[in-house]
């Protein structure tokens, strides 16, 4: 290469590459706009995060008092340690595996297009689909939708979900037992309610009272719902309720099994003299799974996790099979040749040649993990926004929520600031170390 | 990115020299299948939603809220384009399309054209202060988005940028700097110091060897931080909310006014979603190229 | 140079016009040709094209171009990002008064001229101008507003039931001690959402405890320690403590998905209370009619207390007070301005002269005229008015507090506690 006529304005010095003043064009552009974009806001927001909500008074260090004083801020330090010591290194793993990975498959650009499809959507709108993902109601979250339909490919649901004794019967361990006890002889009326009359099974015939039976037990099991009727009565309209399992208790011991008939009644035909309690078994109203609740306050956070990961790992796999196809080939080559395994190869060569990229891409995505918001507020109901705070979203709700405390707010954002500032200085250091 | 090959030593006992033949071609062999299978697997996974997102946006809102997507399965004649139709046929959707670009483009160019700069000067010319410089301007890569609202909107209330094209493609250029600062800086540190001091001793100017050793040199990383930086901006829907007016409103603005009060507005969401999608993935397309591309190759051979 | 100077006499003779305009009177059709207004809402899709056409009526009486920007939930931030800037808008539209006290005060928004402040006295009742006024200058009005006191039932299920409205709230809970019998689930409660929390408390507290505590309690005057308090909470425990009342998961519950519940193709509730916006909600969301399959019923006496109405809505207030900005004003705080989105649908007004018969149906002219007839026992929604901190952030203040009463409303002292802890520091600000 010879020294032509398209060097900048800088006159050629004797020494290349020794002289401060060449370094002026290649840095002006850059350091005009952050000095007056970002190093200037940044300054303004130390300064304001020492005065009140209005920005007249000054209130010395209160704004960082009230912030560690704030039981949210604790949950949001802990959520976000969770954050950066989870996500950032799931996505940097992930994302080296893949890259490797694709290097042996031929649709390789279909895979990371695919991967890489979550961040050409907003992030508003990804925080929108894993709102639907998770949602609880299986007809409307995929994830419940599965874990129902395997759940009921196993253990198919009840007969009469919900479905209770109107009164009389307590609820224990194994079902609805009553509290007075019957003898052989008697009649049992049991009145159920909180069923819709209109999924009683078809094969259901109307309700009557059973006639006493000499030396037998003798009752009816019916859905004591209708328009205007009378609680606790048989009215016209009401019918029996056809399979429910009905159990006679004695002494904590069952001595009876039985199933009504269509009519609702049952019968139990030979009971030894005595008392006996009857009992429905819990079996009987079973509700149906409807699994999990993925978006409670358990949960919360792993969730939103999940779907930063789904979202990131695109980010990751491009940087890192750009660092990977800059690899000279020679390197694993001779490795090879070596006899190395794949795996030797790996772990001696390429994760050392990657390195500095790996590192890019985790610190990048400690900081974006420490940034985040906007994820956190669409996908976490509101109900258990408080278990899913992070410091970002705390910052947003302090100094833009209705109530404007933007020295709140800075306070806040000076200390994110100071928290990735060590991450920072490890990942230059590192760099003065590498080419001293 | 460290391309120094010649530093590497490869530490492997030569005890499994002799295995490697055998054994290991066959475990390569299967192992192949294998990793196809798992790649379609988590491809799989990740299109999940994705598809969910497209079918969503195929159902009106009604049939949205009633069931989940999956039971156009069953019941296909739920699928419609009107959700698409409407959109289309929206003029300011339209304009809003162009208004992206004309913010996207430029906040794009600027931020690696700037970036490119300021890396190399920060990563092979020598100036007292270089590192400290480095630390503060990476540093602000920490800096979020939403500290800096206020004090740049009384900055651009006294430019006059208020509601122009050019305090928003400002406000993403001063963005994207320091992550592009951050990435490009340590790939442009990581080329061979020969390749730079070989030019400097033909006496090139730093121009030449920043327009002709390091550019080509640092293509993949170059092309990566485009399709990104590209990306942000495409997407952001903050700081245009905040400071582009009507007239010059991305699509992401566009779109949320579009939304209904209530609701999760998945069917007008994920349209949008789709509609916005095209041109970052019609941009990754061209760009990846680039990045699977062989560095070494482009620059010494 | 000269394009200048010419630019700088039209400036001066269009200022004397204006000023002379201002002197001559209230004329209806200034002439404003060549102005531009800019306004800032929160309402997107639906309620902008309707604002818009509000707005266009502006243009055709005066000539002022207006420009609309829909800002959304982020609204607040807008404002206080272009306050800052210089820039701010014409006119805004606040739903919370505690954000115009917050901009008043920083002398941002100005208060309202005297033909202004006349309209608003003419067309409202006098409590409406309370909401409005921060140190007893008025500082803008309620332009559209949102009855907060309707319960909106199933037809179908009360009819299965036999039920009738109920009028009190004994009866709201014997119907749905009645409605669970038949395994729906009487009420659903959207308590993902805070705020359908909070205007639950407000409805059962304005009515137990009455207007005068309510505006006690809402400037934190009585600690939230009060036995009202207590009072309050006790009867929400009556509806809110029974689970086979209340549709399971109402925590995962957004306030849509509540209405959703109630008018789906599956449902699981027969009621659900909320603001008239629930009736737009039901339309778009459901195959349901309202006014045939959907009804609703005011929010019942608790204790025989009197009609009351808890209301919310989006405040017009000005950050500028040239002619044009002036006009704009008087023309939203006119009926002829509430009457074109009113017979628009989806929109209520407290504004008392514009005729009932331009509200599209049944239900909204039912819904607007209780807001109009409650006079000055309407009462602002109490969270809005109260510090945002403490009434309007998610997972945070009376919002938490509330949704952790809905989760155990056996817990009412520690509830009371937190609430007062919480108030007393949002408010101690």
């Amino acid at each position: 290469m010879t020294p032509k006529k398209w060097g900048l304005s800088t006159s050629v010095d004797a020494a290349p590459g020794r002289s401060p003043r060449q370094a002026i064009p290649f840095l002006l552009p850059a350091l005009l706009v952050l000095a007056a974009l970002v190093l200037y806001p940044l300054v303004f927001s130390l300064i304001r995060s020492f005065f009140d909500a209005t920005g007249d008074e000054f209130v010395g260090v209160r704004n960082y008092v009230d912030t560690f004083t704030d039981p949210r801020t604790l949950t949001a330090f802990r959520n976000n340690v969770i954050w950066v010591v989870v996500a950032p290194a799931a996505v940097t793993g992930l994302g080296l595996i893949f890259a490797v990975l694709t290097e042996r498959i031929r649709w390789a650009t279909a895979f990371r297009l695919v991967l890489f499809m979550p961040m050409a959507i907003s992030l508003f709108a990804s925080g929108i689909i894993f709102r639907l993902v998770y949602e609880e109601a299986p007809n409307q979250g995929v994830v419940n939708a599965v874990l129902v339909g395997v759940h009921d490919m196993f253990s198919p649901s009840s007969q009469y979900p919900g479905a209770r004794p109107r009164e009389g019967y307590t609820a224990t361990e194994a079902g609805f037992a009553a509290n007075k006890p019957v003898r052989a002889g008697d009649t049992v009326m049991l009145p159920l309610i909180g069923f819709n009359p209109q999924q009683v099974p078809a094969q259901a015939l109307p309700a009557s009272t059973p006639q006493a039976g000499d030396g037998e037990l003798r009752g009816l099991v019916w859905l004591d719902v209708s328009a205007g009727g009378d609680a606790g009565k048989v009215d016209v309209i009401e019918r029996g309720l056809p399979g429910i399992a009905v159990e006679a208790v004695r002494d904590g011991q069952v001595v009876a099994r039985t199933t009504t008939g269509d009519d609702g009644r049952f019968t139990f035909p030979d009971l030894a003299v005595g008392e006996v309690t009857v009992r429905l078994p819990r079996s009987n109203f079973e509700l149906p799974f409807r699994g999990q609740t993925w978006l409670g306050p358990g949960l919360i956070t792993p969730v939103i996790i999940s779907s930063w990961i789904w979202i990131m790992t695109g980010f990751a796999i491009t940087f890192i099979a750009a660092g990977l196809s800059a690899i000279p080939r020679d390197a694993l080559e001779a490795a090879r040749v070596d006899g190395a395994t794949e795996w030797q190869v790996f772990r001696r060569v390429t994760i050392p040649l990657l390195s500095p990229v790996l590192l890019v891409v985790f610190v990048t995505l400690v900081i974006n993990v420490l940034k985040i918001f906007e994820l956190v507020f669409v996908i976490a109901p509101g109900s258990v926004q408080s278990e899913a705070n992070v410091l970002a979203l705390q910052m947003w709700q302090v100094s833009f929520g209705t109530g404007g405390d933007q020295g709140a707010g800075s306070a806040l954002a000076v200390i994110l600031f100071l928290l990735v500032a060590p991450a920072m200085l490890f990942n230059i250091r590192r760099f003065r170390r590498e080419r001293s | 990115m460290t391309l120094v090959a010649e530093e590497v030593r490869i530490d492997v006992p030569v005890s499994g020299a002799p295995r490697r033949g055998v054994v290991s071609r066959v475990f390569g062999r299967l192992g192949n299948g294998f990793v196809q299978v798992l790649l379609a697997l988590v491809a799989v996974f990740w299109l999940v939603p994705v598809f969910g997102l497209l079918i969503a946006s195929l159902r009106d809102e009604s049939a949205n809220t009633a069931s989940g997507w999956w039971t156009v399965f069953t019941k296909p004649a739920e699928l419609t384009l009107a959700n698409y139709a409407e959109l289309v046929a929206n003029h300011a959707v339209w304009q809003s399309f162009l208004n992206t670009f004309y913010i996207a483009v430029p906040a794009t160019i600027l931020v690696v054209v700037m970036a490119s700069l300021a890396s190399y000067a920060l990563s092979w010319i020598e100036f007292p202060g270089r590192e400290t410089l480095t630390v503060v301007v990476v540093g602000l890569l920490v800096m979020p988005i939403q500290v800096a609202l206020i004090p740049v909107a009384k900055l651009f209330g006294a430019f006059g940028l208020f509601g122009t094209i050019t305090g928003v493609v400002l406000f993403h250029v001063a963005f994207g700097l320091p992550f592009a600062i951050f990435l490009l800086r340590n790939f442009f540190a990581g080329i061979p110091r020969d390749l730079i001091e070989a030019a400097r001793m033909d006496g090139a100017t730093e121009w030449v060897i920043f327009k002709r050793v390091v550019l080509p040199v640092a293509k993949p990383a170059i092309a990566s931080l485009t399709i990104f930086q590209f990306l942000w901006v495409w997407n952001d829907m903050l700081v245009a909310l905040v400071f582009a007016d009507q007239d010059s409103a991305p699509i992401t603005v566009a779109l949320r006014a579009q939304l209904r009060q209530f609701g999760t507005n998945i069917d007008l969401l994920a349209t949008g979603a789709f509609l916005s999608m095209i041109v970052p993935l019609a941009v990754f397309l061209l760009f990846q190229k680039y990045f699977v591309q062989g560095v070494l190759a482009g620059s010494t051979k | 140079m000269r394009k200048q100077w010419i630019a700088l006499l039209a400036l001066a003779t269009s200022g004397l016009a204006a000023c002379t305009g201002g002197a001559g009177g209230t004329s209806a059709t200034e002439n404003l040709t060549g102005q531009t207004v800019e306004v800032v809402g929160p309402w997107t899709g639906d309620e902008q094209k309707n604002f818009e056409k509000v707005l266009q009526e502006f243009k055709t009486r005066t000539g002022a171009e207006v420009k609309y920007t829909p800002a959304g939930d982020e609204l607040p931030t807008v404002l206080q990002t272009r306050i800052s800037g210089g820039t701010p808008p014409n006119v805004a539209l606040i739903a919370q008064p505690g954000l115009v006290a917050q901009f008043a005060k920083a002398g941002a928004v100005k208060p309202v001229n005297a033909d202004v402040e006349k309209a608003v006295t003419d067309h409202n009742a006098a409590v409406w101008k309370q909401f409005a006024s921060v140190d007893g200058k008025l500082y803008g009005f309620t332009f559209k507003t949102a009855n907060k006191s309707a319960f909106w039932y199933s037809e179908k299920a009360f009819q299965q039931v036999g039920a009738t409205p109920p009028a009190t709230w004994d009866d709201l809970i014997k119907t749905s001690k009645a409605i669970s019998e038949t395994g729906l689930a009487a009420v659903s409660v959207g308590g993902a959402d805070g705020w359908t929390l909070t205007d639950w408390f407000e409805n059962v507290y304005l009515r137990t405890a009455g207007p005068e505590n309510y505006d006690k309690l809402a400037k934190h005057e009585i600690p939230w320690t009060d036995p009202t308090v207590r009072k309050a909470l006790e009867e929400l425990a009556k509806l809110w403590g029974d689970p086979t009342l209340i549709a399971g998961g109402a925590l995962q519950t957004e306030f849509p998905k509540s209405v959703i519940n109630v008018f789906g193709e599956q449902s699981s509730a027969a009621m659900v209370f909320e603001a008239d916006f629930v009736a737009s909600v039901i339309t778009t969301n459901t195959k349901a009619k309202v006014g045939q399959d959907a009804k609703f019923f005011p929010f019942p006496s608790v204790a025989g207390s009197k009609d009351a109405v808890v209301a919310g809505g989006d405040m017009a207030v000005q950050f500028k007070d040239d002619k044009a900005t002036t006009e704009l004003m008087k023309f939203l705080a006119s009926p002829d301005s509430g009457k074109i989105w009113a017979e628009l649908g989806g929109f209520l007004s407290p504004n008392k002269d514009i005729p009932e018969s331009s509200y599209p149906d049944d239900v909204t002219q039912d819904l607007a005229k209780r807001i109009v007839d409650a006079g000055d026992n309407v009462r602002f929604d109490m969270s809005d008015l109260a510090p945002a901190a403490f009434g309007g952030t998610k997972g945070a203040g009376e919002w938490k507090d509330l949704q952790d009463f809905l989760a155990d409303p056996k817990n009412v002292d520690p509830i009371m506690q937190r609430l007062e802890a919480n108030a007393a520091k949002a408010y101690g600000k």
